[in-house]
């Protein structure tokens, strides 16, 4: 075996934010909007003693994928955790509202979101609710005209609200090493109590909201290796296939009968919840 | 002739060898031949201890005999108290609920990692007296002279009916302890996860039947923890940055082909930029050929790229197992194809065997003395000081050994490296310079006759962190070596004392070099230089054979 193979790879989930948004647009396209030169900071952190961050964890880059107008809005997952906050939460729904603005004005555009967040920003509370709010509006909008392609890759993963912007995503894609759910798991165990989830057992949690559990249960669309070449590449594939037939939230119906038919009494394994879910869900 | 008063009575020369027979008979029918029935253990201990006995615990630094520290805590402190514990590793909180109950008085110890803080409380309430806080082969050596066991409670992972043990990847200290009891008629007992009829079902035999009184199949399989696995995910540029400078400014520079690397991130980095930075220089073969050291997972890479001749383990590393099988010529293995670790023979061969230790510490004052004793807490030593000194009985030369001679006088003699490789300030803000060791005052509230000093500063030859390098071996004064560690303490109380204008001059007389000296670019010195990044490319480097314990899994 030739090890030197090892050498030459290339992580996706190793790159911060801006590296990861210039992987994914074509080559010396991108441009950044309200970039960290700017220096448009969260307001509210200075003032509870927390260093800010000059772009408040999140890009904005502008550019093209397969040559057509695209936007990527990364998530810093080192920021913060990757929480969202009203400037951060301002700037991905503002690019999103600006890129269905585009499309109604006959310049087709594209979205992808970068997500490695525990959603929103506690510190900014309410401000950073509404954002959330706002992006999702502004997805259900753009969704229309364009993909908007969810990736969560690792290692941050997705939570809260920022997992109900993936849910309305066009399409999701997923490593072996994202994880994504509604509440994290720390929150969950707090909640249900250690027996029932135990948050430091990874195997555990990796089972029920890993990046393969989620693409075997229908709740995601590709499963990529962590590998530049091999994310770039299916971002161009999902960017090409346009505006999907279905959407998972045309599909409640659907999602709320597999849950009512559930047996709520026996906490089922990654096993069980791969065959409730492939029951009817796979679109 | 001096008259006696009373008839002269015949000599006795086997007090300790009746007292033992003594024990094993009142133990009587409970035992099924050498078999302690696990769920009497605690009646057996009673039995087979008295009180005031010394009694050797295995507590390791990665296995621990667990069942038998927990049930001798479970033991009437009316029957047995005044214990004399010797404990490698002081590591379980059982091990000091001994000593809250009375059953235990006096404690000599080498480490005490997660138990330091209890151990400090402990013994400002008088319910604890310390011995002394030892070395690990200082320790071992004393069960031969003046601490000799009357018993000795070790773990392995399996025994048959005779009391041959196995104990595998984790024989650690085991041998070194049964033996000092086994052979000076005290009463070895073993606590196993896995009994066996005959001896053809052991993988092979560490420990034979003949030394080992009793066995007892544990409750549940001892507790081993996997201490010295890094996540590379969690190696930060700095580590990478003075990972190059000691790739460069000291492996390179003094050929040091036999090494010892404790844990920590900064020599995980050195690891993992080996097969790329270390290739890079055209080093392969030239350097890092012989360790002793755990199986880090994170050496992986530098073996499977053909950097590794040999590695000699202190103990085993969970997960590291099939990895290790596959690769025999490089570990030491049974006939049974698993590691054989030895903690005895691991720290005498990195004391005597090797060109170099590099190693952390937590605070370093001007002179170079550093320790890991912060206030209030009794840390111990463990190894670092056998490794981190220069051994005066060494006689065998290597040209890194050599490498630091500083004069033509036909009887100096070569020198051990010891590196101490940190940043300049810790977690939470605090130097790791510092203008006097907390150790000092720490000694002088527990009333300890020495400081506890993990490695003299004139046994350190080099000061590496990320400003620069200070090579102290070289400094013909102690206030030479004090303006050399100044120069790069950054801004911590003793950097503040290093004049800039001077450090051209030392720079000029290579008594310290800065990144740029060594031809390093800051810049440099990202993460894409590791040869491994993450737990998973650590699995895809050992095809699939290194199987990480659940808590580094991000998959």
């Amino acid at each position: 075996m030739d090890k030197s193979q090892n050498l030459k790879s290339n992580s996706f989930i190793e790159l911060n934010a801006r590296e990861r948004a210039r992987s994914i647009l074509d080559t010396g396209s991108m441009r950044e909007l309200l970039g960290p030169f700017d220096r448009v900071t969260s307001p509210w952190l200075k003032e509870q003693g927390i260093v800010t961050q000059a772009d408040d964890g999140l890009v904005v880059a502008k550019g093209t994928i397969n040559g057509q107008s695209a936007v990527v809005l990364g998530i810093e997952g080192s920021f913060q955790g990757g929480s969202m906050g009203e400037v951060s939460g301002a700037k991905m729904a503002g690019a999103l509202e600006l890129a269905a603005e585009d499309n109604r004005k006959g310049i087709p555009t594209l979205a992808v979101l970068l997500l490695e967040t525990g959603g929103v920003r506690l510190q900014e509370a309410n401000l950073g609710l509404a954002a959330i709010a706002e992006i999702h509006a502004a997805i259900a909008d753009l969704r229309q005209y364009q993909p908007v392609i969810g990736v969560v890759a690792g290692t941050v993963g997705s939570f809260g609200g920022m997992s109900v912007a993936g849910a309305l995503c066009s399409y999701m894609v997923v490593t072996r090493e994202a994880r994504y759910g509604l509440n994290g798991p720390q929150v969950i165990e707090q909640e249900a109590g250690i027996e029932e989830y135990d948050s430091r057992d990874k195997p555990f949690i990796w089972s029920l909201t890993g990046g393969e559990q989620r693409f075997a249960t229908g709740l995601a669309d590709r499963f990529v290796q962590d590998d530049v070449d091999s994310m770039n590449a299916v971002i161009r594939e999902l960017a090409k296939a346009g505006v999907p037939a279905s959407l998972r939230d045309q599909r409640i119906d659907e999602f709320l009968a597999l849950l009512d038919s559930i047996d709520t009494n026996v906490q089922p394994n990654s096993a069980q919840v791969r065959e409730i879910f492939g029951k009817g869900v796979k679109a | 002739m001096i008259a006696t008063k009373e008839p002269s009575q015949a000599p006795v020369w086997d007090r300790r060898r009746s007292e033992k027979q003594r024990r094993i008979e009142k133990l009587g029918k409970l035992a099924d031949g050498r078999v302690i029935p696990t769920n009497r253990i605690v009646e057996a201990l009673e039995t087979l201890i008295a009180p005031g006995d010394r009694v050797v615990l295995e507590g390791n630094n990665q296995k621990q005999a667990d069942f038998l520290s927990r049930s001798l805590a479970k033991v009437s402190s009316a029957k047995l108290h005044d214990l004399h514990m010797i404990m490698p590793s002081v590591g379980r909180s059982e091990h000091l609920d001994l000593f809250e109950r009375g059953i235990a008085r006096k404690l000599d110890f080498s480490f005490s990692g997660p138990q330091s803080l209890r151990i400090g409380q402990l013994l400002e309430d008088g319910v604890l007296e310390i011995g002394a806080i030892h070395t690990y082969i200082e320790l071992y050596s004393r069960l031969f002279v003046d601490l000799i066991p009357n018993v000795a409670l070790v773990a392995a992972y399996k025994a048959d009916r005779k009391g041959n043990l196995y104990t595998g990847p984790s024989t650690e200290d085991t041998p070194a302890i049964t033996e000092a009891a086994a052979f000076k008629n005290g009463i070895v007992i073993a606590q196993v996860n896995e009994l066996v009829e005959d001896e053809s079902e052991l993988p092979r035999v560490d420990i034979p039947g003949s030394w080992v009184d009793f066995v007892v199949v544990a409750d549940k399989p001892f507790f081993i923890e996997p201490l010295f696995t890094r996540d590379p995910r969690l190696i930060k540029p700095v580590h990478v940055l003075m990972a190059m400078m000691a790739i460069r400014g000291i492996y390179e520079r003094h050929q040091v082909q036999s090494l010892n690397h404790g844990l920590g991130f900064n020599t995980a980095a050195i690891e993992l930029l080996l097969p790329t930075y270390g290739e890079k220089l055209g080093l392969k073969g030239k350097i890092c050929k012989h360790w002793t050291l755990n199986p880090h997972p994170t050496l992986i890479p530098a073996i499977e790229s053909g950097w590794v001749e040999s590695v000699h383990c202190f103990g085993g590393e969970l997960g590291m197992e099939e990895y290790i099988r596959a690769r025999p010529d490089v570990f030491f293995t049974g006939s049974d194809g698993s590691l054989r670790s030895n903690r005895a023979f691991c720290q005498l061969a990195g004391q005597y065997a090797v060109d170099m230790f590099i190693g952390s510490t937590l605070q370093i004052d001007g002179d170079g003395h550093s320790s890991t004793v912060t206030r209030g807490r009794i840390a111990g030593f463990g190894g670092a000081p056998n490794m981190g000194h220069d051994p005066h009985g060494r006689r065998h030369a290597t040209p890194a050994w050599l490498d630091l001679l500083q004069t033509d006088n036909p009887l100096e003699r070569g020198k051990k490296l010891v590196v101490q490789m940190v940043e300049t300030y810790q977690a939470g803000n605090k130097p790791t310079f510092v203008e006097k060791l907390d150790a000092i005052d720490v000694a002088k509230a527990a009333k300890m006759p020495l400081a506890p000093v993990m490695i003299y500063g004139d046994d350190v030859t080099h000061v590496l962190t990320e400003e620069g390098i200070a090579y102290l071996y070289k400094a013909q004064s102690l206030d030479e070596r004090r303006e050399m560690i100044a120069a790069v303490a950054g801004v911590t109380p003793i950097g503040m004392r290093h004049d800039p204008k001077k450090t051209a001059e030392m720079r000029t007389k290579g008594l310290i070099a800065l990144p740029e000296d060594l031809g390093i670019q800051r810049a440099e010195a990202t993460r894409s230089l590791l040869a491994a990044k993450s737990v998973a490319d650590l699995v895809e480097w050992s095809d699939g054979l290194y199987n990480p314990p659940a808590k580094f899994r991000s998959w």
